[in-house]
């Protein structure tokens, strides 16, 4: 009976958290579908929108964390604010990548399609109906899985968070686990642990069909078609019928998000000509949208800063070089575990790729691992294994522990991402590797890893900013399992979490603040610049000339 | 001019069979198919019984529509991929994996766009574990061959597409192939630019500093064919055969503008008129 009651209560809570991933993905689509159409209708909406899309993706999503204290709890307060804070918090970590998928998706809608939808005077909601929000629909399928998987490891850390000695916590899975941990009530917090994993995988693999369905029935061929159409007569590859498996693969990566920067020059070109059609219909609409963001980020900041006196403010500042120290420890880990999953990813994602059987049972393994949120098992897993950890590794417990947080939380973006752009590699390429007896290292040097290089970009930084999440919750986490607090001695991402801890919500503005100035410059400097540069150089399909 | 070449070609031909004799029995054939069958995972059936061959000094044409396995039949004869019968043999031994031997040259250009054309062509040569001053001595040597002198450093975007194709015939020649595999090689490129190859590709092949004995052509161009080769299979029908063999007895450079030349393209298009495929219980009868 009280076996049946629990199953009950975790079945429960597993769907509450389930709710509010699926609020807030739905959430982020349909937003997305309106703000997209603003945008391409209208340049100063789009400037605004896509530059502060842009800004905000890089920026990990610990940086929302003042923000959503201060606004949702304390200004909204209640109920109601901690369960908004949740969801808004969640919303911060899936939503960019799917609405750069759907702007992308409007911008490269094939202009035959535009003249008929114009031709038959389609009105808003006929062309949402008929086009834009079909044409939308593969490329956020291809977002779902990475945005499933990222939701559900925030929505468990989010589901309890304190300030200063006040908790504020909602209903759901993670609550659930973190309580049976707490009590030491070790095999319920298996069972619903297991019973997550059910869940996990099951809708891993649903939302995997999906995107193979929906790349079925909505995806166009336009772009092949038009360079055969070119040439004047059909090209039939045999490699369609004998690698009919991968076309599905290589269909589905052209619907994952690209960073705006990274959009081909073609697809450039369409959204220059693009441009110039628009009579810009909603130019009012479009600017007071703008400006209405624009106003809010400013009410945001200005209730930050006018919440903490001058003097304050003053010995804040006045810690910046320490500040800079803590996070300069940080760079070290995030560049460990990037390194870390970089090797992982390329090994075990040659190995699937060139191996079908492995590929097929493999991937779908990794990708259910991958959205088995880390926050809810890590205390189990720390609990189990920290005496034998720490007899071997003695002052370096920790300091693995973190790496190894991090590790699980995103060496999935940077597997995925190479072993994707492996499986893309143009057919001729693999035959030309065989055909001259290239071993696994010459293979690697001379073809996979620059022929893979876009997708690495991509990957590390999405690998990168996932990090950040995984050393925002290892670096200090009290009472991580039976009075143990996992914690490490420097760090930027641990003073914030004390600094949050003490109810010093003005310093962890601050710290946020610096955080979130560098993440920004080292996306300019650094990520803009490969990107640049694969662009550039390393873009394979250009190499298979079909004019 | 034209007795010249023809009368070079054929003193080369027979200074190789001269060497054949001393390296072995295998009749003259350099690369043989025996009954060679393809079928596809679900079982279709693509091609089958397959014989042919392709002597020393001999450039053998594929023929036939579109989607009979031509290509599929040249990724078979270079060891890409496996037939469910019969063999493939390389100057009488069995091939059983890709090798260098046996180059193939894509339809789609497949160069690495981050390299330059002499480091594409290096790539022919790394499984020879040269020094890299050797290397690079072959590797310019055969950009030389294909005409693309004083273009090493580009990078293949900086080049045309007739330039492109000449560098990956350059990386095929410098891995010291045996024999060369082309898959519709000039399908991708102008009229003009694949004329020009076209006219060129013969003496490029068969050039004396290149070990190669023999190439197969894949191409549903049949002007190309009668202009490239000494040997067409015609391939048809469902599942597809060797349907007809047609010797092309014509000196070179050919024209044509010659009747014969004609005459030959006629052969093959009647040879190539559409057979009927039979289905029976959802099985090519």
């Amino acid at each position: 009976m009280v076996k049946m009651l629990d199953l009950g209560v975790t079945l429960f809570a597993i769907l509450l958290t389930l709710s509010r991933v699926f609020i807030t993905i739905i959430l982020s689509i349909v937003t997305g579908w309106f703000l997209a159409y603003v945008a391409i209708k209208n340049k100063t909406f789009e400037n605004v929108y896509i530059s502060l899309s842009e800004i905000l993706e890089s920026v990990p999503v610990i940086s929302f964390f003042p923000v959503v204290l201060i606004f949702f709890v304390l200004v909204i307060g209640g109920q109601l604010g901690i369960q908004l804070a949740v969801i808004f918090l969640v919303f911060t970590a899936v939503v960019w990548n799917i609405w750069m998928g759907i702007y992308q998706a409007f911008k490269t809608i094939p202009e035959n399609l535009l003249e008929v939808s114009e031709n038959y005077r389609f009105g808003f909601l006929g062309k949402m109906a008929r086009l834009y929000i079909p044409y939308s629909i593969p490329r956020i399928s291809a977002n779902l899985i990475p945005s499933f998987a990222d939701a559900l490891f925030y929505i468990t850390v989010s589901e309890v968070f304190s300030i200063g000695t006040k908790v504020f916590q909602v209903f759901g899975i993670g609550t659930l686990i973190a309580d049976f941990t707490a009590e030491g009530d070790y095999t319920d917090a298996l069972y619903a642990l297991g019973i997550l994993a059910v869940f996990t995988t099951l809708i891993t693999f649903l939302l995997r069909e999906y995107a193979e369905y929906s790349v079925q029935k909505y995806g166009l061929d336009t772009e092949e078609r038009e360079s055969f159409l070119k040439r004047g007569r059909i090209r039939v590859r045999y490699t369609a019928r004998l690698y009919s498996a991968k076309s599905a693969i290589s269909r589905l990566s052209k619907y994952l998000t690209k960073p705006p920067y990274f959009i081909s020059r073609r697809e450039r070109d369409k959204e220059d000509h693009e441009k110039r059609k628009i009579k810009l219909p909603n130019k009012i609409i479009g600017r007071g949208i703008g400006i209405v963001i624009l106003v809010i980020l400013s009410y945001l900041t200005y209730t930050v800063v006018s919440s903490v006196s001058p003097s304050t403010w003053s010995y804040i500042i006045s810690t910046t070089p320490f500040d800079l120290v803590n996070l300069a420890y940080d760079y070290a880990r995030v560049a460990f575990i990037a390194l870390l999953s970089f090797l992982f990813a390329v090994f075990l994602g040659y190995y699937f790729a060139t191996r079908p059987i492995a590929d097929r049972i493999g991937v779908p393994i990794i990708q259910s691992i991958a959205a088995f949120p880390a926050p809810a098992y890590f205390p189990l897993l720390y609990g189990f294994t920290y005496s034998y950890v720490s007899s071997v590794l003695g002052p370096f417990t920790n300091e693995f522990y973190v790496i190894l947080l991090g590790f699980v939380s995103t060496f999935y973006y940077i597997f995925y991402s190479f072993w994707l752009g492996v499986k893309n590699l143009p057919s001729e390429y693999w035959e030309i590797m065989k055909n001259y007896k290239m071993g696994f290292r010459t293979r690697m040097r001379r073809v996979l890893l620059p022929g893979t290089f876009p997708y690495i970009v991509a990957g590390l930084s999405s690998t990168i900013n996932s990090a950040w999440g995984g050393l925002a919750i290892g670096e200090y986490w009290p009472d991580i399992f039976a009075g143990h607090t996992l914690e490490v001695k420097i760090g930027l991402m641990k003073a914030i979490a004390l600094a949050d801890n003490h109810g010093d919500l003005a310093l962890v503005g601050w710290l946020s603040l610096i955080f979130a100035i560098v993440v920004v410059i080292y996306s300019i400097l650094f990520t803009r610049r490969m990107m640049d540069l694969a662009r550039e150089k390393y873009v394979a399909e250009e190499g298979v000339y079909a004019a | 001019m034209t007795n010249i070449l023809n009368c070079v070609l054929h003193y080369r031909k027979l200074f190789k069979k001269l060497n054949r004799g001393l390296q072995g029995n295998t009749d003259g054939r350099i690369l043989e198919a025996i009954d060679v069958g393809f079928k596809y995972s679900n079982g279709v059936i693509v091609f089958d019984d397959i014989n042919l061959f392709a002597s020393d000094g001999e450039l053998v044409a594929i023929a036939g529509p579109s989607g009979v396995g031509k290509s599929t039949l040249l990724r078979v004869l270079g060891g890409f991929i496996k037939p469910y019968k019969g063999e493939v043999r390389l100057l009488g031994k069995k091939i059983v994996e890709p090798t260098p031997k046996i180059s193939l040259i894509h339809q789609s250009i497949a160069t690495f766009p981050w390299y330059t054309a002499l480091d594409n062509v290096k790539l022919g040569i790394k499984y020879k574990k040269l020094p890299k001053d050797e290397e690079d001595k072959i590797a310019r040597k055969m950009l030389e061959i294909v005409g693309l002198q004083g273009f090493e450093n580009f990078y293949p975007k900086q080049l045309s597409g007739g330039m492109r194709q000449r560098v990956t015939i350059a990386r095929a020649l410098a891995a010291d192939p045996v024999v060369l595999l082309m898959d519709e090689p000039f399908a991708h490129l102008d009229e003009l630019t694949a004329e020009g190859l076209r006219h060129e590709i013969y003496s490029i092949l068969f050039n004396e500093e290149t070990p190669l004995k023999s190439v197969v052509l894949v191409s549903h161009n049949l002007s190309e064919i009668v202009e490239l080769s000494d040997r067409v299979y015609v391939l048809n029908g469902s599942p597809a055969s060797v349907i007809g063999e047609v010797k092309i007895d014509l000196d070179r450079p050919r024209n044509p503008r010659d009747s014969r030349f004609q005459e030959y393209l006629d052969e093959l298009y009647a040879l190539l008129t559409p057979i009927s495929k039979t289905v029976k219980d959802g099985k090519n009868a």
